[in-house]
């Protein structure tokens, strides 16, 4: 039994099997709305309707884009270098984005009819680190896709996307090193009971939660680090070989990413599913922060110009970093002599 | 046996399977691309033992470290130096081989020695294991007092490397801005 003890959890195997898939068909219908809500939003900030035909509000839209895409013939360019690895790279990525929020607490528990349910699926001692374990594998699923595809646009556009991801990495581990030192844990389910206990870690590690948003905005590659958007230059890059529901597989676990990216800040900065009062709605003031936030990046992606690709290196190497690293430094110091 | 010790022998066997089968992958491929990803293989399912032995921190650092970071460092080389180019690989200078085969023999001989010899009864014993074991508080705790001084010049070796890195890059650019002018 003590062999299986960093894998078990307090809730029974079923239980965290069902809230599994639960929260996959949640992030599904999550990432079908949000891309509906993006268009929206980026109507209305460009003076526009956005999509405005399907249903009442347009509901219907995301089915239409749906179907539109399976229906589609799934081309794959005749030198494919390997199929398996073809079409191995969008499963991987739209795998490991899912795979990331099993550890993401976003409720506090319940007892229901004797049983345990926990307000996560595994409750893991590290699990913050697991979450950039996971991250860090998701990036071969943009270099294999540019590999596999045999072609140059898709290969520069996989290096290129693969060396943000790669960067931006460091300095989104370092910006939470702040958040882990005032906790001391790197289980989720502590760091947003410490921010229970004293205030949500915004207000003390606010340099250090600038860093995570600008890195995290950059390790899900939306706007303005959304390089492969970047037509005029590369096309589409690492994804331009692909096309019906393959391409939609890139594009899920892209916004999936970008949710869970977003519910990881609102986890470590805003105190995850707590709210002052109302303890057992936590999944409610979960959904409602992570729906600020994701409205804060659909915002950025409608306001801020695109960087260059050597202003993004540069940002990230020479700005990002040290800023994390000092912030890191300062709050130890601080942590050391309290 | 009950449930759980059963599921552990089964992920342990299919780890132990995966391991040996992209390592011997990782020598027996040609394309240095799928060597490459036989390695990630191999490095996840040392993870998985890693895990195994309720050392989840070592496991979870493995994958973001190794698994994640170093080798898409390979990628890369692998993809900029030329991927495509598929060169049969000759085999390199007859010491090479006599040389690594010798140091593979060695580690396999002292692998035994110990494990058989040394702790075959420490294993069975896990009393002395206590229950923080392989969690960051504990592993942290042993770099800073057991194992200092490795830990110190690790970090030291990591230091030049970086500096190096740095004065590689400085220099290309230097010479390039050099041209230009």
């Amino acid at each position: 039994m003590s062999l299986l003890a960093p894998l078990a959890t307090v809730q029974p195997w079923w239980i965290a099997t069902i809230e599994a898939f639960v929260i996959i068909m949640v992030l599904l219908l999550g990432f079908a709305f949000v891309t509906l809500i993006e268009r929206k939003l980026l109507g209305r900030f460009q003076r526009r309707f956005g999509p405005n035909r399907a249903g009442p509000y347009s509901i219907l839209q995301p089915f239409a884009d749906f179907i539109k895409l399976i229906r589609k013939a799934p081309f794959q360019p005749d030198e494919v270098i390997h199929p398996i690895l073809y079409l191995g790279a969008p499963v991987l990525s739209g795998t490991m984005a899912f795979l990331a929020f099993s550890v993401i607490p976003w409720g506090g528990g319940w007892e229901l009819f004797g049983y345990q349910i926990d307000g996560q699926v595994a409750n893991v001692s590290i699990s913050l680190i697991v979450v950039f374990a996971i991250g860090s594998i998701s990036t071969y699923g943009v270099l294999l896709g540019g590999w596999a595809s045999e072609s140059k646009y898709a290969m520069l556009g996989a290096m290129r996307s693969g060396a943000q991801l790669v960067s931006y990495e460091v300095s989104l581990a370092l910006s939470v090193l702040g958040v882990v030192l005032m906790a001391r844990s790197l289980s989720l389910v502590d760091i947003v009971a410490a921010q229970g206990r004293t205030i949500w870690y915004i207000v003390p590690q606010i340099v250090g939660f600038g860093c995570f948003a600008i890195a995290g905005v950059a390790e899900v590659g939306r706007a303005p680090f959304d390089l492969p958007e970047a037509e005029q230059e590369l096309v589409a890059g690492y994804h331009v070989e692909y096309s019906g529901m393959r391409w939609g597989l890139f594009q899920i676990a892209e916004y999936v990413h970008m949710i869970t990216i977003s519910a990881l800040m609102v986890t470590l900065f805003f105190g995850g599913w707590l709210f002052p009062f109302g303890h057992r709605l936590g999944p409610l003031w979960f959904a409602l922060k992570l729906a600020i936030v994701l409205f804060c990046f659909i915002w950025a992606r409608a306001s801020l110009p695109r960087l260059r690709y050597d202003q993004l290196m540069n940002l990230g190497w020479k700005v990002l970093l040290p800023i994390a690293t000092v912030n890191a430094l300062a709050t130890a110091f601080f942590v050391v002599l309290k | 046996m009950s449930v759980g010790n059963i599921i552990v022998w089964i992920v342990w066997i299919a780890a132990a399977a995966a391991c040996i089968g992209s390592a011997l992958a990782v020598v027996a491929l040609r394309n240095a691309l799928y060597s490459a990803l036989a390695l990630i293989g191999n490095l996840i399912s040392l993870a998985v033992f890693y895990l195994l032995l309720s050392a989840e921190f070592v496991a979870a650092a493995q994958v973001l470290i190794y698994a994640g970071a170093v080798m898409v460092m390979f990628l890369f080389v692998i993809a900029y130096v030329g991927w495509d180019k598929d060169i049969a690989w000759t085999g390199g200078p007859r010491w090479q081989t006599l040389g690594s085969v010798v140091a593979a023999a060695a580690l396999l001989c002292e692998l035994v020695v110990v494990i058989v010899l040394g702790a075959a009864n420490d294993l069975k014993r896990t009393d002395h294991v206590s229950a923080n074991f392989g969690s960051a508080s504990s592993v942290g705790r042993v770099f800073m007092s057991n194992h200092l001084l490795a830990f110190e010049v690790i970090s030291i070796v990591l230091l030049v490397a970086a500096i190096g890195g740095v004065i590689l890059g400085a220099q290309k650019q230097r010479r390039r801005s050099g041209g230009l002018r």
